[in-house]
């Protein structure tokens, strides 16, 4: 009897492991190189990328790309650095430059020179010079550029119209911006709370950076070897204390309380924010999304100087991955013109390649309309430094950006308690650099 | 044992020896009314989370948000849990958590049913060891486990299978499952066991036929509990699944989260798709291990 | 093992039995908790990154906590909650199990509600608490404005970010409910009669017969709450209250999982995730010394 049972027990282990094992073949039936692209998006993005990946792999039948998506930001590094511990990296990887450093410097990422070398459809010229820079480590190529995304304002037209404010011009300054914004927050119902805002903007450092360099300023004292904050001094304050008066002073921002309740982008696609600020990334969500009112893209409003900061994400070969040189076809098809093209159709991408960038594909792919922004903002975008350290960096900053924009703190003091908090993590940086 | 043949008086129908008749009918009363009010205070208070979600799951989109107490505002969108699935294959990530608790729970009451069974007859010494090592191994931190086990799990190329969200069943789940078995079990002496072994049945059988029988209320809350831990597990789901066709249902609801931030009753239908199930299972054994005299269930 | 067995030679056939019926219980959780606790205790003492080797560190990594600000941050916070959350929550379990234990449908009907909670599974059970404590339009705030009282930002403010997680976990004591039912039916009858008859109070009936009754399953369940309070608001901080504000709700799970796998510190968490093991164990322990003098039955043996 207990034999019996036993023996049931083992052939039910058996089956399940059978059955679980069958979820996961690395080699199709046909013989194809099964290759795994890890990326990191929102539904509305995802089908962009699961439309251009069929069209490669039917093009392409000797190798299979299999799409793993992680929407949430943390899990995908969580899951990245799980799996480079044990030693199952997926192949290729869409990253953000941002998030790019600890794993650049730790050697886990393939340069990818040589296959530019060898390419015959892509070379490095046919990028944006910030795009390509962007992903570029002690001189050497990591990885190949997706996109020249930037911060810029979406903002509903029929808002605009309806309180008879003008539009954005390319030229428009921060007075201009600020007057606008004051005209499209309105208490629309008369109970003493505002409902329509006019600006919607993250408490955050990528989206403090641009109105610290329009004013003049820097956010770090050097860009190559960054050693600490400059927050707290000079032109650098004023455009903090600028930035966060957009909510204490001039309440043109859902304060904390209207916030939690519904959030900026939330409002925007309900129509009661007038202009939100966020990079490309948001425009298939907002096609998807919004039906009742028009939409536009226009350009930061400028001040001493025009500037936005650069939202590139790249691909990149895993240096542990077997199939390195599927890998680079795939990279060939998606950042070359095909893959551009596809993607740009579906409004995710500003083009890192500049053919593509310049054509039809991209220009026309509306909404938004004002697509030639993007263009003619291309040589002020600005990127961040690229530190192994940059993710706390930024995570300790936006705290303190926070409690200013809050009102809890006043910027000087928030100001100051970032470059303190932040010591550490430029000191880990250069150690992790080396020498020079 | 008892001294007469009286029954033990509950709490609000304490004598009191000073007081007359009268007094004490209405102190009684008095005292029943309050206990009820207590009653209705404690059902309403737990049970409003749930009430509010279901309410919610059925708020119709174009509604604004509710600027007062409102439940189930008509008109009733029941098309919220249809809509679920154009967000993400919801309904596909459903059946793969039931597959994990199908396998999982089973095998979860044998292991742990047979460590309990196991430990019930050891000798003292022996007993207490494996009673304290079980403690110990409960209260290790989660956090601990995560990244050996992967690596464990990564050197036996499990990585995006369900194997190793199913591992854990192989040893009972939780040391805690163990000793609620243990407990169940011990009420009977070890010398009825060895006796039924002497007359000829094996341990299997003895393990079956008459322990198992006693111990139907610990069974059952193992089952629930064991039920509920498979069916919402998220942390591990996350951790070895890598392709969306495998994905769970936590992970789908959290998936959902971000898309739809705002979108609440949509996300609340989400939630009711995930607390359903558990719900049902609760329902159906409840009665046995709630109502009445619990411990003579547990442990006769 | 085997002096501890009987010298009756035909048992030991039985006995072998037991052992196997024992084994997939003592190899898996070997395999599954005692290796990787213990690797995680030698992992304390090295610096690992996850892409090359560990390397020896010693105990710098322990050194490293007097100066990281958000280490310190997440264990006081952890041990406020710990503090508070579990001596409620077994209280509450104990009055309410107190108060629940007799018979009649409307009692079994509160019984149920009060399991209810804990059977709601993690992530949905964040998202409810994320509507009900929504500023504007959460039950929560709503329920207070009908009875004249003004809004409060649950997941604003420090001070209510952390009420919040902690009431979120006490409505989840369900578990520890029904343990301390069954523990209550346990106390004899008897015992409980002869009292009542000596004219013993409700207060001396409760302190010197049902607590000491109650002592074992007492023990087991603040053990359990201890362990699991730690672990517990994992997933209510990260959803509903998103650590915040300013890392009000920024507990030791979250900064351990932000090291590991986000900075890729994995020696330095795994320090951390050590700390938490052996202040459990000490908790636990020292409960269980400083309480085994007042057990007067061999109840739990």
């Amino acid at each position: 009897m207990l034999r019996r049972i036993l023996i049931l027990v083992v052939i039910g282990l058996s089956v399940m492991v059978i059955a679980a094992c069958g979820n996961a073949p690395t080699q199709t039936t046909s013989g194809a190189q099964e290759i795994v692209f890890a990326v990191n998006e929102e539904p509305e993005e995802l089908t962009a990328f699961q439309s251009v990946v069929e069209k490669f792999n039917a093009a392409n039948p000797s190798i299979k790309v299999t799409l793993a998506n992680t929407p949430d930001d943390d899990e995908f590094t969580k899951k990245l650095a799980a799996d480079i511990a044990a030693r199952t990296p997926p192949d290729l990887i869409l990253f953000n430059y941002r998030r790019i450093g600890p794993f650049v410097i730790k050697g886990a990422v393939q340069p990818v020179d040589d296959y530019f070398a060898a390419s015959a459809s892509i070379k490095p010229a046919d990028f944006y010079a910030t795009a390509i820079d962007a992903f570029k480590f002690k001189g050497m190529q990591m990885c190949v550029p997706l996109n020249l995304s930037q911060l810029q304002i979406y903002y509903n037209v029929d808002l605009f119209k309806a309180a008879n404010v003008p539009l954005p011009t390319k030229d428009w300054t921060w007075a201009d911006f600020l007057a606008t914004a004051k005209a499209l927050t309105q208490d629309t119902n008369g109970d003493g709370k505002t409902d329509q805002y006019g600006v919607g903007i993250a408490r955050q450092a990528i989206r403090l950076m641009p109105f610290i360099w329009q004013h003049g300023g820097e956010l770090v004292d050097n860009a190559e070897r960054p050693t600490q904050l400059v927050l707290d001094q000079g032109v650098a304050l004023e455009a903090f204390q600028w930035f966060v008066d957009l909510q204490v002073k001039e309440k043109v921002v859902p304060n904390k309380e209207a916030e939690a309740t519904e959030n900026s982008q939330s409002r925007f696609q309900n129509g009661t924010l007038a202009m939100f600020f966020q990079s490309r990334v948001l425009t298939p969500e907002l096609r998807a999304t919004v039906k009742n009112f028009a939409w536009d893209v226009a350009p930061l409003p400028m001040d001493k100087t025009r500037a936005t900061i650069l939202h590139s994400d790249g691909f990149c070969i895993l240096k542990d991955s077997t199939k390195k040189d599927a890998a680079w076809k795939f990279i060939e098809f998606m950042a070359g013109k095909e893959g551009q093209r596809a993607l740009a159709e579906t409004g995710r991408t500003v083009p890192a390649l500049i053919s593509v960038a310049q054509s039809d594909a991209f220009l026309k792919s509306n909404p938004p309309a004002g697509n030639q922004v993007y263009l003619d903002m291309a040589q002020a975008v600005r990127p961040l430094p690229l530190m192994t350290t940059w993710l706390e960096v930024e995570s300790a900053l936006n705290q303190e950006i926070t409690r200013a924009f809050w009102g809890d703190v006043t910027a000087a003091e928030a100001a100051k308690a970032a470059v303190e908090n932040t010591r550490e993590y430029f000191k880990r940086n250069l150690i992790d650099l080396g020498s020079p | 044992m008892r001294l007469n043949n009286s029954r033990i008086p509950r709490s609000d129908e304490f004598i009191r020896t000073n007081r007359g008749t009268n007094k004490f009918v209405t102190t009684r009363a008095v005292g029943t009314l309050i206990t009820y009010a207590l009653l209705a205070i404690v059902i309403a208070l737990f049970l409003f989370p749930l009430v509010w979600m279901f309410s919610y799951a059925v708020r119709s989109v174009n509604l604004p948000a509710p600027s007062q107490l409102e439940f189930f505002t008509p008109p009733l969108a029941f098309e919220n849990f249809a809509r679920l699935n154009e967000f993400f294959p919801l309904s596909q990530f459903a059946l793969n958590s039931l597959r994990i608790v199908a396998f999982a729970v089973p095998l979860t009451l044998l292991t742990a049913s047979w460590a309990g069974f196991a430990i019930a007859q050891l000798p003292p010494r022996a007993r207490n060891f494996f009673l304290g090592m079980s403690i110990a191994l409960m209260l290790v931190p989660a956090l601990a486990t995560w990244i050996p086990r992967f690596v464990l799990f990564a050197q036996l190329g499990w990585i995006d299978s369900i194997l190793p969200v199913l591992a854990p069943a192989v040893m009972g789940t939780n040391p805690f499952f163990v000793i609620l078995f243990y407990l169940a079990f011990r009420r009977v002496p070890r010398e009825v066991y060895e006796s039924a072994y002497l007359d000829g049945a094996n341990a299997l059988r003895i393990w079956w036929s008459i322990a198992l029988p006693l111990a139907r209320p610990a069974l059952l809350a193992v089952a629930i509990l064991a039920a509920a831990y498979y069916w919402s597990n998220y942390a591990d789901a996350l951790l070895y699944l890598r392709r969306e066709i495998n994905y769970t249902l936590p992970i789908g609801v959290q998936l959902l989260e971000k898309a739809q931030a705002n979108n609440f009753p949509l996300m609340m239908a989400a939630a009711v798709i995930m607390v359903a199930p558990v719900l049902v299972l609760f329902l159906f054994v409840q009665p046995y291990f709630l109502q009445g005299k619990i411990a003579e269930r547990w442990l006769k | 093992m085997r002096r501890a067995f009987s010298s009756r030679w035909r048992l030991s056939a039985y006995h072998t039995q037991l052992v196997l019926l024992l084994a997939p219980f003592v190899v898996g959780t070997f395999l599954l908790i005692f290796v990787p606790m213990t690797i995680t205790l030698a992992l304390g003492f090295t610096e690992y990154d996850l892409f090359s080797p560990p390397r020896w560190n010693d105990f710098q990594n322990f050194k490293n906590w007097a100066a990281d600000l958000l280490f310190q941050r997440a264990l006081y916070n952890s041990a406020w909650f710990v503090l508070i959350a579990v001596p409620l929550r077994v209280l509450g379990a104990l009055l309410l199990a107190m108060f629940l234990n007799r018979s009649g449908r409307a009692f079994g009907v509160g019984r149920a509600a009060i399991y209810l909670p804990t059977m709601i599974p993690e992530v949905a059970y964040a998202l409810i608490w994320l509507l009900l404590l929504n500023p504007g339009f959460g039950a929560v705030n709503l329920l207070l404005n009908a009875l004249g009282l003004p809004s409060v930002g649950w997941t604003l403010e420090p001070f209510p970010a952390r009420v919040s997680v902690t009431v979120m976990w006490l409505f989840q004591l369900g578990e520890g409910f029904v343990l301390m039912l069954a523990a209550l039916q346990l106390i004899p009858q008897d015992v409980l009669e002869v009292a009542l008859l000596d004219g013993a109070n409700r207060w001396q009936r409760f302190r010197y017969i049902i607590l000491p009754f109650m002592v074992p399953a007492l023990l087991l369940l603040t053990f359990r709450d201890v362990a699991l309070s730690f672990q517990g608001v994992f997933v209510a901080g990260l959803l509903t209250t998103e650590t915040g504000p300013y890392y009000t709700t920024y507990f030791l799970p979250h900064y351990v999982y932000d090291e590991a796998f986000g900075l890729f510190r994995y020696g330095y968490a795994s320090a951390t995730t050590s700390l938490v093991y052996v202040v459990t164990i000490a908790i636990v322990a020292g409960l269980f010394f400083a309480v085994r003098r007042w057990r007067r039955d061999d109840a739990f043996e």
